[in-house]
């Protein structure tokens, strides 16, 4: 192969700062199979690209080289680009001399333009080994799986559900809704949040298209983009929700009323058998066993008597269910930041000086929504927990957690802000003589609408914003005492308090890290998923047919999980719109002549791609074993080519014909 | 014992249990034990047993030659038998398919082998049989990496020296790969010519590459049976090469090749709980 065109981008500055092309341009012209080298200010743009398409067809290009930024950004560009031309798109390699050379190197220093030429030079030597490719093609299941019922997951799994794909939600809570569910009205129209999602909730619960497994969890994800294989775990629930009616009947006659209720984080108790709230979906309880006699004393049996529909099983096992889906979308949410001292991870330092678990009327944002919805223990009048007394004052702590590297967590998470004002101004509409008073970092309130609404909970509602943090909250008769700073009166501050709200940080939900790791995913040091480009892709993940959305991903209100839960359905969509799926061919494959069949590969494949095989002659007499590849699992990483003794393993696309042939190119 | 071990062998053959016998006989040339592959129960008087039985038999277990004999007896020390563990956790030999019989050993060689000296499995474990009793007086064993330790009491540049010297030395006849029970890819790497990753001309720089790499595939899986180092013509000590990576498993996993055939082999498996302290 001699007839390699070699296309050098500008990439506007951002590489031509550091060159001068024409001198570049005219030293890779002299590198031996170069046959034309040319630069352009945009080698992607519309213009460059039919540059490109020019030159295969009147040089007639045996290879293309294009000297530019990652393959990670425009690979998949020039391929299309030169398929477009007639030329094998894997004929095609690209020199990065952005990002490892003119982003990194001093401007027109002699070494920075040998390392671009150098760059360029391997890269054409590698291209000398490469060879044409076809892509394979997969079968694609069009079925999606959710997971997560929260507004995110309901969001996603109705759109998609909508659109005529069948959808498997599952939620490991008893009932779909999330956090959304317990909330009382919403920022920034006060919409009560019940209200809106309930009827999502049972449009969920009656879809012909969901599937919808509760009081479940994913146990294990085989497979790959268009057909994995899903194992679920059905916990046991002690009672038959195909056979119960939802009379309740149990729920009413149940004489335990001992376990602090999840549903209103511990502000209530709740019943052994229960339903976690009214409006649940499945409106069908579920059987505690912590906390239920039967199970603890062998004694009662009430639910067991009054059921008419022999709906309780206390016999009742975990049970594992398989389906098959074509694409994931996570969307297992957040949880509270764990304000007490005692943290499950050192990093995460508590918050001792708030009394949070100590005192009563120290509560967390959470429960002071329940606080505040009509459907809480109060009736959605504001009582505070110890006395049951309506608090005349009340101070909101931002940022507990939030923006704190010492606690921690560095990030802001984003809606503390606005619900905090939300707090305030709905704590005035129930209590008219009551005094809300905020301490904060910043007001974060961008968004529509948001600004403004702050500005209402301040200017009409009287909420007292102190910029400022709080040191200490101890209790004296009744009255917490919290002592704060105010940095823009330059003072302290002293607030005798009924009640103090903390607005505690977002941190991703318990068992994500777990399911990452099943399904692969990539996430950061807190926890949160990683999407595959935050500006690009951001419901994508680096694992094909995975998508995230909601707050899995990072902080978010209602309005941007229930948007992103749309992008990341929309984007399943994309992918269930064709036929059969394409995969690149850049796969591993063993040769099996020298494959001493140690079977390490196998071991360490990520990816579980590689099978032991046999090879038998025309009798049918075992010859030897050997590792063989499955080609529609394989991604392509190469750890099997790295860990293989022998040498027998080898990736297309980074053959070792071609790493070889590069460094001849270097030396 | 030697006369326990033919008789064994004699029934092991006379009742088809197995089909060859892979054991020590005398050679002809030098009166020394040598491997004999023993196939009828009249010739199981050629087999024997002393201190000077030094070579590694299990090395021959994966060679198609001798799989096509049969159902093999093998005779292992105990420091042979951790290969047995290694090829099986590597798929290269089924256990169930052959007759593993364990000698009892208080040492080998005259003078005494280097590896005897930290020797901690004098009988060996996990043999269909053992012939033999523990040697009586076995003094307390060296710890294991004493020869590496002393060793690496030099400054680098003399141990750069030094492997300098014994890599001008190599004739690159590869006797070393040839006898270890754990080189048995039917082509190394080095026999690679598509591309040739390893120069196989006898220079220094050649050769080190070969010690290194040769090393390096033994990271893990060495159990320290000393042979390459025995039946070098020139005398390379790769004893302590091997001896450095096994100690890095010893450190870093807790891993010791060839002791338990429950543990994953630490290249390939991977915990959470993996020390990458020391990836510089």
């Amino acid at each position: 192969m001699g007839r390699i065109g070699v296309f050098i981008c500008w990439c506007g500055e951002n590489i031509a700062r550091a060159f001068d092309m024409d001198e570049l341009t005219e030293a890779v012209a002299e590198i031996p199979g170069v046959r034309c080298a040319i630069h352009y200010k945009y080698m992607c743009s519309e213009p460059g690209q039919a540059l490109i398409r020019e030159k295969i067809r009147s040089e007639k290009l045996e290879a293309v080289v294009v000297a530019s930024c990652s393959p990670h950004m425009h690979l998949k560009t020039f391929r299309a680009a030169a398929a477009a031309a007639g030329l094998n798109p894997y004929l095609v390699e690209m020199a990065n001399i952005r990002e490892q050379c003119s982003w990194v190197h001093e401007p027109y220093e002699d070494e920075t333009v040998a390392k671009a030429v150098s760059i360029i030079r391997m890269t054409v030597h590698k291209v000398l080994r490469n060879r044409a490719l076809e892509p394979i093609r997969v079968p694609l299941t069009k079925r999606a799986l959710v997971v997560g019922g929260g507004v995110a997951g309901i969001q996603a799994s109705l759109d998609l559900a909508d659109s005529g794909y069948e959808v498997v939600l599952v939620e490991r809570e008893p009932s779909i809704g999330g956090k959304m569910a317990g909330l009382s009205e919403t920022f920034p129209t006060l919409d009560c949040s019940q209200c809106i999602l309930t009827p999502r909730m049972v449009e969920v619960g009656q879809h012909p298209n969901i599937r919808l497994y509760t009081y479940s969890e994913v146990e294990s994800v085989e497979g790959f983009v268009g057909n994995f294989n899903i194992t679920i775990r059905q916990k046991a629930r002690y009672v038959d929700i195909e056979k119960c009616t939802g009379c309740l009947e149990c729920w009413n006659r149940c004489p335990s009323r001992e376990a602090p209720s999840e549903f209103d984080y511990g502000l209530t108790k709740r019943k052994a058998i229960y339903v976690p709230f009214p409006q649940a979906v499945p409106a069908r309880p579920i059987i505690d066993l912590n906390s239920c006699a039967k199970f603890l004393r062998n004694e009662c049996g009430t639910c067991l008597k009054v059921c008419q529909a022999n709906a309780i099983n206390f016999d009742d096992q975990d049970m594992l269910v398989t389906e098959q889906v074509g694409a994931i979308v996570v969307a297992t949410g957040y949880r509270m930041y764990d304000i007490g001292r005692e943290q499950e991870n050192a990093k995460y330092a508590g918050y001792g000086e708030y009394g949070y678990g100590q005192y009563r009327d120290v509560i967390d944002s959470l429960q002071f929504e329940r606080l505040l919805s009509a459907s809480g223990p109060t009736g959605g009048e504001v009582k505070r927990p110890s006395d049951g007394a309506v608090p005349k004052k009340v101070v909101f702590i931002a940022c507990v957690g939030s923006r704190d590297n010492a606690k921690g967590i560095p990030y802001c998470s984003k809606i503390c802000c606005m619900y905090t004002a939300k707090h305030t101004m709905l704590y005035k509409h129930k209590v008219h003589d009551g005094q809300a008073h905020v301490f904060y970092m910043d007001i974060r309130a961008g968004g529509k609408g948001y600004e403004e609404f702050v500005r209402r909970a301040i200017e009409k509602d009287g909420a007292r914003y102190h910029r400022g943090r709080v040191s200490k909250i101890t209790e004296e008769n009744g009255k917490l005492i919290v002592r704060g700073a105010d940095t823009l009166a330059g003072a302290p501050v002293t607030i005798e308090a009924d009640l103090v709200v903390l607005a505690a940080a977002m941190r991703p939900a318990t068992g994500v890290l777990e399911l990452a790791q099943k399904i692969k995913l990539g996430y950061d040091e807190f926890g949160f998923l990683s999407e595959s480009h935050p500006k690009l892709r951001p419901v994508e993940t680096n694992t094909a047919g995975v998508y995230i959305c909601g707050a899995c991903h990072a902080p978010k209100d209602i309005p941007e999980a229930v948007a992103q839960a749309s992008a990341a359905a929309g984007k399943v969509q994309v992918l269930f719109s064709k036929g059969e799926l394409t995969r690149e061919p850049e796969v591993a494959s063993v040769n099996e002549q020298t494959c001493a069949a140690c079977f390490a590969c196998v071991r360490t494949c990520p990816y579980l791609a590689i099978d032991k095989a046999e090879i038998r002659d025309r009798q049918g007499n075992l010859r030897k074993m050997t590792a063989r590849v499955n080609p529609s699992l394989c991604m392509g990483c190469g750890t099997c080519v790295a860990v293989c003794p022998s040498k027998s393993v080898d990736l297309e696309g980074f053959s070792e014909e071609q790493i070889y042939e590069m460094v001849n190119g270097l030396i | 014992m030697t006369g326990q071990l033919r008789e064994r062998c004699r029934r092991l053959l006379q009742d088809g249990a197995v089909q060859v016998v892979i054991g020590y006989g005398v050679s002809t040339s030098d009166g020394m034990p040598h491997p004999i592959f023993v196939r009828r129960p009249d010739d199981v008087d050629k087999l024997i047993w002393n201190e000077q039985c030094m070579a590694n038999l299990t090395t021959y277990l994966t060679r198609d030659a001798v799989k096509a004999l049969g159902k093999p007896a093998i005779v292992v020390k105990g420091c042979d038998a951790r290969a047995l563990v290694v090829l099986e956790q590597e798929c290269q030999i089924d256990r169930s398919a052959m007759h593993v019989i364990g000698m009892a050993c208080a040492g080998v060689g005259s003078p005494r082998a280097p590896k005897c000296a930290s020797c901690d499995v004098h009988v060996p474990a996990a043999a269909d049989e053992v012939i033999g009793e523990a040697p009586a007086q076995t003094g307390p064993a060296d710890p294991p990496y004493a020869e590496l330790e002393e060793f690496l009491q030099k400054s680098p540049a003399e141990r750069f020296a030094y492997w300098r010297e014994e890599a001008a030395r190599c004739i690159r006849c590869y006797a070393c790969r040839e006898v270890c029970p754990t080189c048995y890819c039917p082509r190394c790497i080095v026999d690679k010519n598509r591309p040739a990753c390893l120069d196989t001309s006898a220079t220094v720089k050649a050769n080190f590459a070969w010690h290194v790499t040769r090393a390096f595939h033994q990271a893990g899986r060495c159990t320290g049976c000393g042979e390459c180092t025995r039946v070098c013509p020139v005398g390379i000590n790769m004893r302590l090469l091997n001896q450095s990576l096994a100690r890095a498993a010893d450190e870093h996993f807790g891993y010791r090749a060839g002791t338990n055939r429950e543990t994953p082999p630490i290249i390939g498996a991977y915990g959470l709980e993996d020390k990458e302290s020391f990836i510089r």
